[in-house]
């Protein structure tokens, strides 16, 4: 456990880390199912009082399943590529084959983020050199403890150094890009800059998973009345809950599509208390204060600077619902800060999303519109489509990119006796 | 518009006049409240978007059992544009404005002739109680063209205009012309050192332009002056320094040196304009105490309740002083500690806290921190 998690002071420390865990990967090739064997046993084992209170670990079980991995591989890798063997392609052959050494940059917001990076690399045979920010440590710590207890984890704990150090140390982020051969890279738009410029090598390939916002929407009849009405409410307030709102996942804003049925007033109540109820099941332990002020801002800014707007929260920080109408996305408050803005057409607000709009979650009854809706984000830079409550179900593609493939090369072997 | 109700403007004056630093806090509380929830009303009735940010707090403030309970707004809210008012434009005299860093929006509160009246009493009050009521020989630590007043008064020359009751005549020792950094004049200061070395004297400047254009410049010079019975008072904050590593005892040792009195003669005070009339000098115990006519309240970030004596929290500064603008009760991005409830040793009643620190704005956020809106114009 001790060599899992290290403290690096030099750039020396960091690039002999980093040759031990590479040659380690390669003298002992693994099968992107001889891995999944072994995460899924991980996955089994997360559970006990040192784990699970860590924000996501019960998806990081569900995430670990072979039943979750096995498919993700396939469509990525193919059939073949399960099992290392050989893709067969007219008078050719096709094997993927791990790129090297891997350098994850996970986002400080997300406790599960660095062993979920971690796992699409090792997927793709690779070995791993992990920067856990330093509010991640403990919980990562006590995740890979379980995982140094699994029968037969030692091939894949061979193979990965996860590495403690101040974000300030220039010298060591530069060690340790310079030492990869390809990088995941996740976060914020200052943390995503920087990690970009470092002097990777010219081979090394970067999947960079930046900043996003998501957004959710429903139509007339799903927030106007309905049985489902509760029920879409709750999904909702899990998906705001789930990491504080600071998810490239998480919805910021609510666009619901004006009905001649539908009060606002009253469907703000039942979204206060469905936000009320899992706030009981999922209170703050802690916050920063630069967060209390920004929600304490956008309470007042929003209803300072439109004699329309209306707002409904508690007299804590706990949650805040900013009630309005127009179809463009606010600038995110995060912090459980959610604002409802009314439409005439849900197509107003995604004619307007560029790029920035990940995930765009849905309560949709009529399946033609749901899918001219998915059509329409997708066009406008959307990429991922989904049901409320589901929006940080974590899975390939993320950000409309593979999460294996990107760290793989695939190799294609020409018969020498092929005509 | 109508005017502050009937008696609220004898009752902040009775505030005012009362003894500044003894209030029973159960009193003080009780007068503070009834008088805010007055003031509140007075608010919501001349600003419709302020009347319903207070429809939109969780409780009715005209039932509030204290003034925890009431709502506030954010500092940030001061930097509004037009700046947030409780008068017609015509009835504003002057627009204070904060001393945001580069780059940044500034706050600005609009004072009227009554606000800016109880602006003044209020400093005397409090800085009488620090440093006695006598007028004196001022020295302002700052360039004449800070305090060359428009239609906008910057923070600096607020500050300095504040003490200015104080003073028997004023000599600002810093020159400048707007291109450059200022520069001592050194024959106005060596003529006003010269003519008031033992006497007792009041010296004012931003804790940064103190640090910055008069004590290190000084200091190469191996310059020492002897006024002894100098009080100076300075305000700002403390970040400029901080990323110079500079402590307040630092500070404090390096400007007694210079001047040849003691340490406890160098008087740090917390103060904004968005809390215009209010001043949080140190005590000899180091702690900051609130006067009749104002609050500090010290909110846990996580609940936003006030909190326990020896924690620490975001400041809400609470006055009952302004008129024109709403700044009676202000959440600030600033951390304190909160000392005691009651009972400082130095005899002033009511809570003591310590400043902290600014709140670090620059926090790294995750995926999800967006920073730059990004969004097509709406399809033609």
């Amino acid at each position: 456990m001790s060599d899992l998690l290290q403290r690096f002071d030099s750039p020396r420390e960091i690039t002999a880390a980093a040759q031990r865990v590479r040659e380690r990967a390669h003298d002992l090739a693994l099968t992107p199912s001889q891995v999944i064997d072994t995460l899924e046993r991980w996955g089994q084992s997360l559970r006990g009082p040192t784990v699970d209170g860590i924000p996501g670990v019960a998806f990081l079980r569900l995430w670990l399943r072979r039943g979750t991995l096995e498919p993700m591989v396939v469509r990525e890798l193919g059939v073949e590529g399960l099992n290392g063997a050989w893709h067969e392609e007219r008078n050719a052959r096709l094997r993927a084959y791990p790129l090297g050494l891997i350098g994850h940059w996970p986002a400080g917001n997300i406790e599960i983020q660095p062993l979920l990076s971690l796992s699409c690399a090792l997927l793709g045979g690779n070995a791993c050199l992990v920067r856990v920010p330093a509010g991640l440590v403990a919980h990562t710590r006590a995740l890979l403890e379980k995982l140094s207890e699994v029968a037969g984890a030692h091939a894949l704990l061979e193979r990965i150094c996860i590495a403690s150090f101040e974000h300030e140390r220039a010298d060591l982020q530069r060690a340790m890009a310079a030492a990869v051969d390809g990088a995941m890279i996740w976060g914020g738009p200052e943390a995503v800059t920087e990690i970009r410029a470092l002097p990777f090598p010219p081979w090394a390939r970067l999947a960079v998973f930046g900043p996003r916002l998501s957004v959710a929407a429903m139509d007339g009849p799903s927030w106007s009345g309905g049985p489902q009405r509760e029920s879409w409410c709750r999904r909702l307030a899990r998906d705001v809950w789930q990491f504080d709102q600071q998810a490239c996942s998480s919805p910021q804003a609510l666009f619901l599509e004006r009905s001649a049925q539908g009060d606002l007033a009253e469907f703000a109540a039942m979204l206060a208390a469905a936000f009320e109820e899992e706030n009981r099941f999922h209170p703050r332990e802690r916050i920063h204060p630069a967060l209390t002020s920004a929600i304490c801002l956008a309470r007042a800014s929003w209803l300072l600077d439109d004699s329309t707007h209306r707002a409904l929260f508690p007299a804590s920080p706990d949650w805040t619902l900013l009630l309005g109408a127009g179809s463009t996305v606010p600038m995110p408050t995060q912090g459980r800060t959610l604002s409802v803005l009314l439409v005439e057409d849900l197509l107003e607000p995604i004619a307007r999303f560029d790029g920035m709009v990940q995930t765009l979650g849905l309560a949709v009854g009529d399946d033609a519109k749901e899918a001219a809706l998915a059509q329409a984000a997708g066009r406008n830079g959307v990429d991922r489509i989904v049901k409320l409550g589901h929006m940080h179900v974590f899975g390939s593609p993320w950000d409309g990119t593979d999460l294996v493939r990107p760290m793989v090369r695939l190799v294609r072997h020409v018969r020498a006796n092929a005509d | 518009m109508n005017a502050l109700a009937a008696g609220v403007g004898e009752q902040i004056d009775a505030l005012l006049a009362a003894p500044t630093f003894s209030l029973e806090p159960a009193e003080h509380q009780a007068r503070l409240l009834a008088l805010l929830q007055r003031q509140l009303t007075y608010a919501a009735d001349r600003n419709e978007r302020l009347r319903q940010y207070l429809d939109a707090w969780p409780s009715d403030y005209r039932a509030a059992e204290s003034v925890a309970d009431l709502p506030y707004l954010p500092v940030r809210a001061f930097k509004a544009s037009p700046p947030l008012m409780l008068v017609g434009t015509e009835e504003i005299i002057r627009t204070l404005a904060s001393s945001a860093t580069t780059g940044q929006t500034p706050s600005r509160v609009a004072l009227d002739a009554p606000t800016s009246r109880r602006m003044v009493k209020g400093v005397v009050a409090i800085a009488s109680d620090f440093i006695g009521s006598r007028r004196r020989p001022y020295l302002v630590i700052d360039t004449a063209e800070t305090l060359a007043a428009g239609g906008q008064l910057g923070a600096r020359a607020a500050a300095v205009q504040g003490l200015r009751p104080f003073a028997t005549e004023m000599v600002c020792c810093l020159n400048g012309d707007g291109s450059r950094e200022p520069w001592i004049d050194e024959s106005r200061l060596a003529g006003f050192a010269a003519k008031w070395g033992e006497a007792e004297v009041l010296a004012y400047g931003f804790t940064y332009v103190i640090w910055q254009h008069f004590v290190k410049p000084l200091r190469e010079r191996g310059i020492r002056l002897r006024m002894p019975n100098i009080r100076v008072l300075h305000s700002g904050g403390w970040k400029r320094l901080q990323d110079q590593a500079v402590t307040r005892a630092a500070f404090a040792a390096e400007v007694a040196e210079l001047f040849g009195c003691a340490t406890d003669r160098v008087l740090d005070f917390y103060g904004m304009v968005e809390n215009v009339g209010v001043i949080y000098p140190d005590c000899e115990y180091g702690c900051k105490h609130v006067p009749a006519f104002a609050a500090v309240i010290v909110r846990d970030p996580l609940t936003l309740r006030p909190v326990d004596a020896g924690q620490q929290g975001l400041v809400q500064v609470c006055s009952v002083l302004p008129s024109s603008f709403p700044g009676f009760l202000v959440l600030t991005d600033d951390i304190a500690e909160v000392i005691r409830y009651d009972g400082c040793a130095c005899g002033r009643r009511g809570i003591s806290f310590r400043f902290v620190k600014r709140v670090p704005q620059a926090e790294i956020r995750g995926c999800g921190n967006i920073e730059t809106a990004r969004q097509r114009p709406a399809a033609v």
